[in-house]
């Protein structure tokens, strides 16, 4: 199939105008306050210059911080510092995150040099590779914004609604090994991304000094209109077999279906969404259900477009813990939704066509795609990238760039490849990533490491309950004796910890998932399946270090001695019950 | 003449008075004669003697302006005109037009003029004697806890008389309890007018000796918090101090007398091989050596006048610089324990360090906080800190502190209707922070803007949290910060006030009262100069005006610095 020309795609756009206010779900008048912040923005800029002038503090209104995220930028403080600053009569050391918006995640090595210098200059040095293939800057001071957003700018690079209640990155498997159609597939998440920004021009206004259009008319949004979605938006898209984007737990997946070496369209798959709350029940982790197939470029896109505008419909703006569109399917159902799908797009999807997962980790290392070029994954623990005691990765990443030999790309694993390295580049890379320890880095790291997330938790994230990032390596490091003791050193586990049940890291779609709790304490779940089709399920709540490794020991142990030839551990734990299925 | 009684007391008296003091009750008996003589009716004008005056002052914390005014209302009872102004405001040319002129000036820094004192202080110097007809007498105000007592009064007295002034009366130095003495002076001064102002020849100055009468407390910590967070170049301290029953007011300050560190003080005995509990006479009392070193003599950056009378004692060529004892000890050692004790006569008192009063009686009951900026500086590159600062830095909850108030009539707020603009970076905003609790805790409806500034806003923003909730509730109307080290080109408070030139100039045209308190150097001098801009180009004056419009404010008390 052929792709569509831009033309097409804005005539599609345009023609789609049914969104039928009266079927708004939630009644007017019990609103969520962000609703009406939204709402009342004028096109999401609200008071946020105001804000940003604001000398005596270096935190922006209320209001204007949940517009800021649709600027791509979150508030947030320096959790550690808050009690001895109140002491010392100083405010909480506020600053701010920003995320990019990387289609796929893909850099170009200038595009890596810009990054690099603007981290170092602005934020905290740490260039932060996220569960969704794109990076955040942490760190930035309100001085600090404006020269943020103006030198990505020049890179061209943009934070546009990578945060807020809209379409956020569109993901895609990274590595591309099978290359023809990985560069179609790719080009897919550019376009969805694209069809789905916002219309408003606040951010260039705002950020970078654009002049202020004269009519609004020019930026009216026929598709998020001033009330954008009732909550984020997320979207993936998968070239079996391997899973690496999780695609289960997005609100829109598209499955590549490939009939030798032949792009053939998209299983579509609705609904995931990960996230709980502690005690509330009408809260739960959910994988995406697959409902059709679609062929052509224009349906697909067609296709997705309408299924946003469904939710925009009858999203819950009322309560945002069940705004996610897996909510808002489990009210309506499948059947309703396939209808209303065929009634806004004028066609109906196909059925589902089969395809297979067989994992979801990355291919450390070196690979060679079909067209010849190489492509190096190298081990970043829980994404950052900085240079440490262990290992000088920032610098080392720099010098690869300034050779300009090879491209950047993020995976949802927190990892990233120095891609589309020519035969003739492979040796200079090489010595590079030698000259710097990076490959032995890579090799050293055990397996159960190199299959493990952390999210970003303390100290910057607001909602953290219990560490993650900062404490995963250390964990890892006294399970790793365990796995040895039992002969399990080489086994495939993927284990994965979040600081509270928002699930950052994807803690719910693990074999072994930690779940923060509070300071110190996390839920351990169990019976996620290896390559995201089965969520897990909590096996013991509240339990700290040494219940967890006596825990942990335990069932290496029974595993080691009782698994079938190949089994993998999340199967195990279902086999064994030991958690309910 | 005098019965026996009276005539042994006089004996006694005389006997064991200096001449000094002879000299003086002279000058007092002569003008209780004249009382009794021709009683003058406290209204009545002169009969007999002069009848037109001109009474100076040099001032910095108002003392001597309050003693000018009051000697001025005196002589008008007498039926004597008295012209009172204040320094800064005295045309030096009118200098040479005087007839009867007395000059009230305090002593600051290390024994120099008031800042309004100096432009004249130093015409004293600029100009030949022409002075034919002037007489003059000087009221010296100072603190012998300061080495160069009273120096600007003598400095003047003498010049007055190189230039071919007369002397009236001769110099009258005071203390901090300078009441009496100043009131006798005044007796004095006008009987002496009375009999047509003949100059008494005698050039000795009169000191009233007596214990300085200031009054000193010794009260508990109850915290002391460095204010400015990790990765901050400075160390500020906010020290809470338990102050039941002191009174004071916003705008004064507190003096504190360090004391010296005993590894310092050990040293120093140790390497001149003397007894430090051995016991000298010190002011006349007996006072061991180690005690002595502690807490009453400076010996730390010792001025170069005494490294010279040291170079004179052991008979050495010391070159003219400033030297911690120890080091000078080392580097031209005492022939013996004698020399020494020579030595220790030749150093100079600790002098008291000065802390603005940042809490509000009203705001912080009997509690008085003071902020204190670590003071520290390089010796080839060895990292040191001030001695106080240092000290203070130190203290802990628990720990008592000895200091005495030094009040300011200088630096007060003025009624609770009128706006006040605050100019204070770094620790000037020590009084603001009281004024401001002060307007708050009283409901005060004039407005309060205030400038502050520091290096970098994450971690020097003293008293942020506070002048944020201060803002919410409406007693700051404005805040401009400067955060110097954030931006790549360097902004001080002074780029903020030019930022705000027309409002500021507006506040100023409708009254407002301006306060400037920090380092003197730049800051104060960049600040006024930009104040003066700002007349200058919002009032569209030329220079000299701008300078008259601040004249002016200062003359009515509208202008007020307290800079160090
Ligand atoms: C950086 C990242 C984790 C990481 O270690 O990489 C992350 C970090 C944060 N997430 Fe997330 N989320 C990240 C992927 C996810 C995922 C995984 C995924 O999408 O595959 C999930 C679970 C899937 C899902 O959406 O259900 C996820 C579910 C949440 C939620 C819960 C959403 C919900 O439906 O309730 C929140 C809280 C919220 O939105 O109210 C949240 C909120 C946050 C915030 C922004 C906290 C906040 O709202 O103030 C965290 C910022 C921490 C920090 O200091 O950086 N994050 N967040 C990931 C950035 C992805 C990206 O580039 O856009
Ligand atoms: C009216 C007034 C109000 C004040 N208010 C405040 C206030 O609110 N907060 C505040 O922090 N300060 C204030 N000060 C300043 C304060 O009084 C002290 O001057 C300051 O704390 C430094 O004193 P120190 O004993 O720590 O330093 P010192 O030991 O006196 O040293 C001061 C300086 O002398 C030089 N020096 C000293 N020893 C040596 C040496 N051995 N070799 C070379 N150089 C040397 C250095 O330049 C050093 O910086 C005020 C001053 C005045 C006059
Ligand atoms: C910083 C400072 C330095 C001083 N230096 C001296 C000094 O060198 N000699 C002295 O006799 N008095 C000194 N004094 C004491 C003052 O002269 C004394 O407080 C006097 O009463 C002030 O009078 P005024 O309010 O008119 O300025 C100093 C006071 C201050 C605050
Ligand atoms: S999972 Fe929770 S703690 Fe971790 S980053 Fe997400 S919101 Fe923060």
């Amino acid at each position: 199939m052929k792709c569509g020309s831009e033309t097409r795609l804005q005539k599609l756009i345009a023609d789609s105008h049914f969104h039928p206010s009266h079927t708004t779900m939630t009644d007017k008048n019990n609103l969520s306050h962000i609703e009406k912040v939204k709402q009342a923005s004028d096109g999401l800029r609200g008071t946020i210059i105001q804000s940003m002038q604001n000398e005596v503090t270096g935190a922006i209104s209320e209001d204007d911080q949940a517009l800021f995220k649709f600027h791509g930028m979150y508030q947030q403080d320096d959790r550690d510092r808050r009690e001895e600053r109140a002491e010392k009569k100083l405010e909480r050391l506020y600053s701010f995150m920003i995320r990019l918006r990387l289609s796929g995640g893909f850099l170009t090595p200038e595009q890596w040099i810009a990054v690099h210098a603007i981290a170092g200059e602005n934020s905290t040095g740490v260039i932060r590779i996220t569960t969704r293939q794109t990076i955040q800057l942490h760190g930035l001071i309100k001085s600090k914004v404006k020269p943020t957003i103006n030198a990505f700018n020049e890179a061209k690079l943009h934070s546009i609604a990578t945060c807020g209640d809209i379409n956020r990155n569109v993901l895609c498997t990274s590595n591309p090994i099978q290359s023809p159609i990985h560069d179609q597939v790719f080009k897919y998440a550019t376009k969805i991304s694209d069809m789905l920004l916002p219309k408003t021009r606040a951010y260039y206004e705002i950020w970078l000094d654009q002049e202020k259009i004269a009519d609004r008319k020019e930026e009216e949004d026929p598709l998020y209109q001033d009330r954008y979605l009732p909550r984020k938006f997320k979207i993936a898209i998968v070239i079996p077999p391997n899973n690496d984007v999780d695609v289960l737990a997005n609100d829109i997946g598209l499955i590549a279906i490939i009939e030798n070496n032949e792009l053939k369209g998209f299983n579509i798959a609705i609904g995931g969404g990960l996230s709980t709350t502690h005690g509330n029940p009408d809260t739960y982790a959910r994988l995406a259900t697959v409902i059709g197939f679609a062929d052509t470029e224009e349906k697909v896109l067609k296709a997705v477009y309408e299924i946003v505008t469904i939710q925009r419909d009858y999203g819950n703006r009322s309560d945002r813990k069940l705004a996610r569109l897996k909510y808002t399917l489990d009210k309506y159902g499948v059947d309703w939704f396939l209808k209303e799908i065929k009634n806004r797009a004028g066609f109906a999807l196909e059925e589902p066509k089969p395809y297979i997962f067989t994992t979801r980790t990355d291919f450390y290392g070196w690979t060679q795609s079909q067209d010849g070029l190489w492509h190096y994954t190298l081990f970043t623990e829980n994404g950052r990238i900085l240079d440490d005691e262990k290992i000088a990765l920032k610098t080392a990443l720099l010098e690869v760039a300034k050779t300009g030999k090879a491209n950047f790309r993020f995976t949802c694993n927190q990892n990233l490849i120095l891609s589309d390295i020519t035969q003739s580049d492979k040796e200079s890379i090489l010595a590079l990533l030698e000259k710097f320890n990076v490959d032995g880095h890579t090799d050293s790291a055990s397996v159960v490491r190199k299959n493990s997330m952390a999210c970003v938790s303390f100290n910057t994230c607001p909602l953290a309950l219990a560490e993650a990032q900062r404490y995963l390596p250390s964990l890892i490091s006294k399970i790793e004796p365990l796995l040895e003791k039992h002969a399990l050193a080489n086994e495939d586990i993927i284990l994965r910890m979040t600081g509270c049940p928002n699930g950052c890291a994807r803690s719910f779609a693990a074999e072994i998932g930690f779940v923060g709790t509070a300071n110190g304490k996390y839920n351990l779940h169990l019976g996620g399946d290896h390559v995201g089709k089965r969520l897990n399920k909590i096996y013991r709540e509240n339990i700290e270090e040494d219940a967890i490794l006596s825990e942990l020991d335990n069932l290496f142990d029974i595993f080691s001695k009782e698994k079938n030839e190949g089994e993998k551990f999340g199967d195990f734990s279902m086999r064994k019950n030991w958690v309910a299925n | 003449m005098l019965g026996e009684v009276k005539l042994k007391a006089l004996q006694d008296l005389v006997g064991n008075s200096t001449p000094d003091e002879i000299i003086w009750m002279n000058g007092y008996l002569s003008a209780v004669i004249a009382q009794t003589v021709n009683k003058p009716a406290e209204t009545s004008p002169a009969k007999s003697g002069v009848n037109k005056i001109t009474i100076v002052y040099g001032t910095e914390t108002g003392n001597s302006k309050k003693l000018a005014t009051t000697f001025a209302a005196k002589a008008k009872k007498n039926g004597i005109n008295a012209k009172v102004v204040s320094l800064d405001q005295y045309r030096v040319t009118d200098l040479s037009k005087e007839e009867y002129f007395f000059s009230i000036i305090s002593t600051q820094g290390d024994g120099e003029p008031p800042a309004a004192a100096k432009k004249f202080y130093d015409h004293l110097y600029q100009i030949g004697s022409e002075m034919g007809k002037l007489k003059f007498s000087v009221l010296a105000l100072g603190d012998t806890s300061y080495p160069l007592f009273c120096k600007t009064g003598e400095d003047v007295d003498e010049q007055l008389q190189k230039l071919g002034g007369s002397r009236i009366l001769p110099l009258q130095k005071c203390d901090v309890d300078y009441e009496e003495d100043a009131n006798s002076w005044f007796t004095i001064a006008l009987q002496t007018l009375h009999q047509n102002g003949s100059a008494v020849g005698a050039a000795s100055p009169i000191t009233t000796k007596k214990s300085s009468g200031k009054k000193t407390f010794a009260r508990k910590v109850l915290t002391n918090i460095n204010l400015n967070d990790l990765g901050s170049n400075k160390e500020t301290y906010h020290i809470e101090i338990e102050a039941e029953n002191i009174d004071y007011l916003p705008g004064d300050s507190i003096g504190v007398i360090p004391e010296n560190p005993l590894s310092i003080i050990e040293s120093i005995t140790g390497l001149v091989g003397i007894d430090k509990e051995k016991t000298v006479g010190y002011k006349n009392e007996q006072i061991s050596i180690i005690e002595l070193l502690q807490k009453k003599l400076n010996i730390f950056y010792l001025p170069e006048r005494v490294v010279k009378k040291y170079a004179d004692i052991i008979q050495q060529e010391i070159p003219a610089t400033r030297i911690d004892l120890l080091d000078l000890l080392r580097i031209y050692p005492v022939k013996n324990q004698a020399q020494f004790k020579d030595v220790i006569t030749i150093l100079e008192p600790i002098t008291p360090r000065l802390y603005s009063i940042a809490s509000s009686p009203e705001a912080h009951n009997g509690e008085l906080h003071i902020i204190v900026a670590k003071n520290y500086f390089d010796i080839n590159n060895e990292i040191k800190y001030g001695l106080t600062s240092d000290f203070l830095s130190h203290l802990k909850v628990e720990n008592t502190l000895n200091f005495y108030l030094h009040p300011n009539a200088q630096f007060r707020m003025p009624e609770e209707d009128k706006d006040i603009i605050m100019i204070g970076p770094g620790t000037g905003i020590a009084p603001f922070r009281s004024f401001i609790a002060q307007r708050d805790a009283t409901g005060a409806s004039g407005k309060n803007w205030l400038f502050f500034g520091e290096q970098h806003f994450s971690t020097d923003f003293l008293y942020q949290t506070e002048i944020q909730s201060w803002l919410e509730t409406g007693v700051l109307s404005k805040v401009n910060v400067a955060f110097s080290r954030d931006t790549k080109e360097k902004v001080y408070v002074q780029h903020k006030m030019k930022k705000e030139a027309r409002l500021l100039y507006e506040w100023l045209e409708s009254g407002a009262y301006v306060f400037l308190c920090g380092t003197k150097d730049p800051m104060s001098i960049d600040v006024e100069n930009t104040l003066l801009r700002i007349i200058e180009e919002q009032g569209s004056r030329s220079k000299e005006e701008a300078i008259q419009y601040l004249d002016q404010m200062k003359e009515d008390g509208r202008y007020m610095k307290d800079v160090y």
